[in-house]
C-alpha cells in the first residue's frame, strides 16, 4: 500500500524540452491556414485545373498550326466547324480560332492579374491613409462618395474617346475605379483596429506609425485583403468582356474573350462552337478564382482555426 | 427622424450637384470639333462652326458656362439634345426610352424578388442537401462568370430550344421581351438567394432560436416568424435603390438585344458629344443611386425599429 503510493507521487527529474513543451503550442498561422484551406476539396481541384489552364495556353499556342500574328482573313475559309485542320474552327472572317481563343485567354488572365495587384496596392495604401489619419477622413468619404456616384461607364466611355484604346490605358483605368471597394474595406477594418488598446499601447511606447500599420494592424486585413484580390479578378474579366463587347475596352485587334463574344454574337446562334470554346474557358477562370478566394479568406480567418 | 431626414436629403443634393459639375467639366474638355456630325464638319466653315457653338454658348469663358448650368438645372431646364435627336428637349428624348426600361426592369425584378427569396428560403430548409448545393452551384455560377456569357447561354437556349427571338422587337412586344427580362432577372435571382440563404442561416444560428426550439416552437412558427423577419431586414435595404436603377435600364442587356431603352443612351449620347443630354443622364443617375440608398436607409428603419440611424453619421 505504502510503496505504491510512493511510486504515484515520485519526483520526476528536470527535462528542459518537456518543459518546454507545456509553454508551445505547436500553432503556425500561415500551416494552418493552408491546412484549413486544402481541406476544401472543390476549391483545390478548380485551383489545379486552372494551373493546368494557364500552362496549357502556353503549349496550345505552341502546338497550334497558325500563329496569332500571322492570321489572315479569307472569306472562303469561314465558318468552318472544328476539324483536325482548325481544331476549334474558323470565325467570320475565316481565322484560325483555336490560337484566337488561347491568345484571348492569356490576354484576360494577364489584364486581370495586373488590375487586381494594382487595385491591391493603391487600395491598401489610400484605406489605411483613409482609416488611420482622422482629419483626412472626411475629406476622402467625399471623394469616394463622388467617384462611386458617377457611372464607370461615363468615365470608361470618356477614356475609350479621349485617351484610346489600349492594354496599357485599360488596366490603368480599371485600376484607377477599382480600387474603391478594397480601399472601404480596408478603411473599414483599419478604423476599427487603430485605437485598440494595445495600439494604444504601442504608440505610447513610441512606435512608429508604419510600424503600428504594418505589424499591429495589417495581419487582420489579411483575409479581406485576399478575398478582395480573388474576386476583383473574376469581376475584372467581366467588366473586360463587358466593356469590350460595348467598344469600349480594347481595340479589336487585341482578341480578348470579350472581344471574341462581342465578335461571335450574330454568329453563335448557328455556329455554337464559336461560344462553347470562349464561354467554357472563361467560365472555368473565374469560377476557380470566385471559389479560391472565398475558400482562402475563409481558412486565413482565425476564427476558423482550431 | 424628419431633422435626420432633411439632412439626408440636403446632402444628397450637394452630392448631385459635384457630380453635375463634374461631368460639366469633363464635358468641357473635349474638343470642339466634336460637337459636329461628320457631314457637318465637311460642309460648314470654320467661321460658320464658331458662329453655331457662340450661339449655343459654349465658347463662353468656363465659370460662365457654369453659373448659366446652374441656374438652368434649378428652372428644371435641362437644354436640347444636340446630335441623339436634334433640337428636341433632352427631358421628351429621355422620356420616350425610359419606360421602356422601366417595364423590363420591374417585371424582372418582381420576378428575382419572388423566386430568389423562394430559392434562399428552400436551401436553408434543405440545407446540405441536394437542393442546397444545386442552389449554390447556381449563385457561383451566375456570380462568377460574366454576364456577357450567362446571356449568350441563356440566348441559345432560349432561341434555340423554346424558339423565342433573339432581338427586342417593338412588333410583337410580349415575346421579344421574355430573353431581356430573364437576363436581367438571372443575375438578381442569384443574389437574392445567396443573401436570402446567408442571413437566415445566421439567425438560425442565433441562441433566441435555440431557446424558441427548447421551448417546444414549431420549426415552421420558428422559420416565419424569427428567422425569416429578421433575414429579411438586411435584404430590404437594397430593394429601393435596386428599382430606382431600373430607370437607368441595363447597358448590356439592351445593347445585347437591341431594346431601345435608357441603358445604350448615356454611351450614345457621350460617343457623339451630346453634352445637354451627357449631362442630364449623369444627374439623373446620380439622383436615382443616392435616393435609392437613402430610402433604403429609412425603409430598414421602418421595418426594424431596433435600427436609429439618427445617433450614429456612418450608415453605409
Amino acid at each position: 500500500m505504502k510503496k505504491n503510493n510512493d511510486d504515484l507521487f515520485r519526483f520526476v527529474e528536470y527535462s528542459a524540452e518537456n518543459a518546454e513543451r507545456t509553454g508551445y503550442s505547436n500553432y503556425s498561422y500561415w500551416r494552418c491556414v493552408f491546412q484549413n484551406f486544402l481541406k476544401k476539396k472543390t476549391a483545390v481541384c478548380m485551383a489545379c485545373i486552372f494551373f493546368a489552364l494557364v500552362i496549357f495556353s502556353f503549349i496550345a499556342m505552341a502546338i497550334g498550326k497558325y500563329d496569332f500574328a500571322a492570321l489572315r482573313s479569307d472569306p472562303a475559309l469561314a465558318f468552318v466547324a472544328p476539324n483536325s485542320e482548325f481544331w476549334f474552327g474558323t470565325d467570320n472572317l475565316g481565322r484560325d480560332y483555336w490560337c484566337q481563343v488561347w491568345y484571348a485567354t492569356q490576354t484576360s488572365i494577364k489584364l486581370a492579374l495586373i488590375v487586381a495587384l494594382g487595385e491591391c496596392a493603391v487600395g491598401i495604401t489610400i484605406g489605411c491613409v483613409w482609416g488611420y489619419v482622422r482629419s483626412l477622413d472626411r475629406v476622402i468619404t467625399e471623394i469616394y462618395n463622388i467617384i462611386y456616384s458617377i457611372p464607370t461607364i461615363l468615365y470608361m466611355t470618356l477614356i475609350a474617346l479621349l485617351v484610346g484604346q489600349s492594354f496599357t490605358v485599360m488596366a490603368v483605368s480599371l485600376i484607377a475605379f477599382g480600387w474603391l471597394r478594397m480601399a472601404r474595406n480596408v478603411r473599414n477594418l483599419v478604423l476599427m483596429y487603430r485605437d485598440r488598446e494595445y495600439n494604444l499601447a504601442s504608440r505610447c511606447l513610441g512606435t512608429p506609425v508604419w510600424r503600428v500599420l504594418v505589424k499591429n494592424i495589417f495581419p487582420y486585413l489579411i483575409s479581406i485583403i485576399i478575398l478582395r484580390l480573388a474576386l476583383s479578378i473574376p469581376q475584372t474579366i467581366a467588366l473586360e468582356s463587358t466593356l469590350s463587347y460595348l467598344g469600349l475596352g480594347l481595340d479589336v485587334n487585341t482578341p480578348s474573350l470579350g472581344i471574341l463574344l462581342r465578335n461571335a454574337r450574330y454568329y453563335f446562334l448557328d455556329e455554337p462552337y464559336l461560344l462553347i470554346f470562349p464561354a467554357v474557358i472563361v467560365s472555368l477562370i473565374t469560377i476557380t478564382f470566385y471559389l479560391v478566394g472565398n475558400a482562402f479568406s475563409d481558412a486565413a480567418d482565425p476564427r476558423n482555426h482550431v | 427622424m424628419i431633422k435626420y431626414t432633411i439632412k439626408r436629403l440636403l446632402q444628397s443634393l450637394v452630392t448631385v450637384l459635384v457630380v453635375a459639375t463634374i461631368v460639366f467639366l469633363l464635358m468641357r474638355m473635349l474638343p470642339t470639333d466634336s460637337y459636329f456630325s461628320e457631314d457637318q464638319l465637311l460642309k460648314l466653315t470654320e467661321e460658320q462652326k464658331q458662329d453655331q457653338l457662340e450661339a449655343a454658348g459654349l465658347l463662353d469663358p468656363i465659370g460662365e458656362q457654369l453659373a448659366r448650368f446652374y441656374g438652368q438645372i434649378f428652372r428644371g431646364d435641362f437644354g436640347e439634345s444636340r446630335r441623339i435627336q436634334t433640337g428636341v428637349p433632352v427631358l421628351k428624348v429621355i422620356g420616350s426610352k425610359f419606360t421602356i426600361s422601366m417595364r423590363l426592369g420591374c417585371t424582372s425584378l418582381v420576378i428575382a424578388l419572388i423566386l430568389g427569396v423562394l430559392m434562399g428560403i428552400g436551401q436553408t430548409l434543405h440545407k446540405d442537401r441536394l437542393f442546397d448545393h444545386i442552389g449554390t452551384g447556381f449563385t457561383v455560377f451566375v456570380n462568377a462568370v460574366p454576364s456577357l456569357v450567362s446571356y449568350s447561354l441563356v440566348l441559345v437556349f432560349g432561341s434555340k430550344i423554346l424558339g423565342l427571338p433573339s432581338l427586342y422587337s417593338t412588333r410583337y412586344e410580349m415575346k421579344s421581351s421574355i430573353l431581356p427580362i430573364a437576363c436581367l432577372a438571372l443575375a438578381s435571382i442569384a443574389s437574392y438567394a445567396l443573401w436570402t440563404r446567408r442571413y437566415m442561416v445566421d439567425e438560425l444560428n442565433k441562441d433566441y432560436i435555440r431557446l424558441a426550439k427548447i421551448k417546444g416552437m414549431s420549426s415552421k412558427n420558428i422559420m416565419v416568424k424569427h428567422v425569416f423577419k429578421n433575414a429579411f431586414v438586411p435584404l430590404v435595404q437594397y430593394i429601393p435603390a435596386n428599382f430606382l436603377l431600373t430607370i437607368g435600364g441595363s447597358l448590356l442587356v439592351e445593347r445585347f438585344f437591341s431594346v431601345p431603352g435608357m441603358g445604350p443612351l448615356l454611351t450614345d449620347a457621350i460617343s457623339r458629344y451630346d453634352v445637354n443630354l451627357v449631362q442630364t443622364l449623369a444627374i439623373i443617375y446620380a439622383g436615382l443611386g443616392v435616393l435609392g440608398v437613402f430610402l433604403g436607409d429609412i425603409l430598414m428603419m421602418l421595418i426594424d425599429p431596433r435600427i436609429r440611424l439618427t445617433g450614429k453619421g456612418e450608415t453605409r
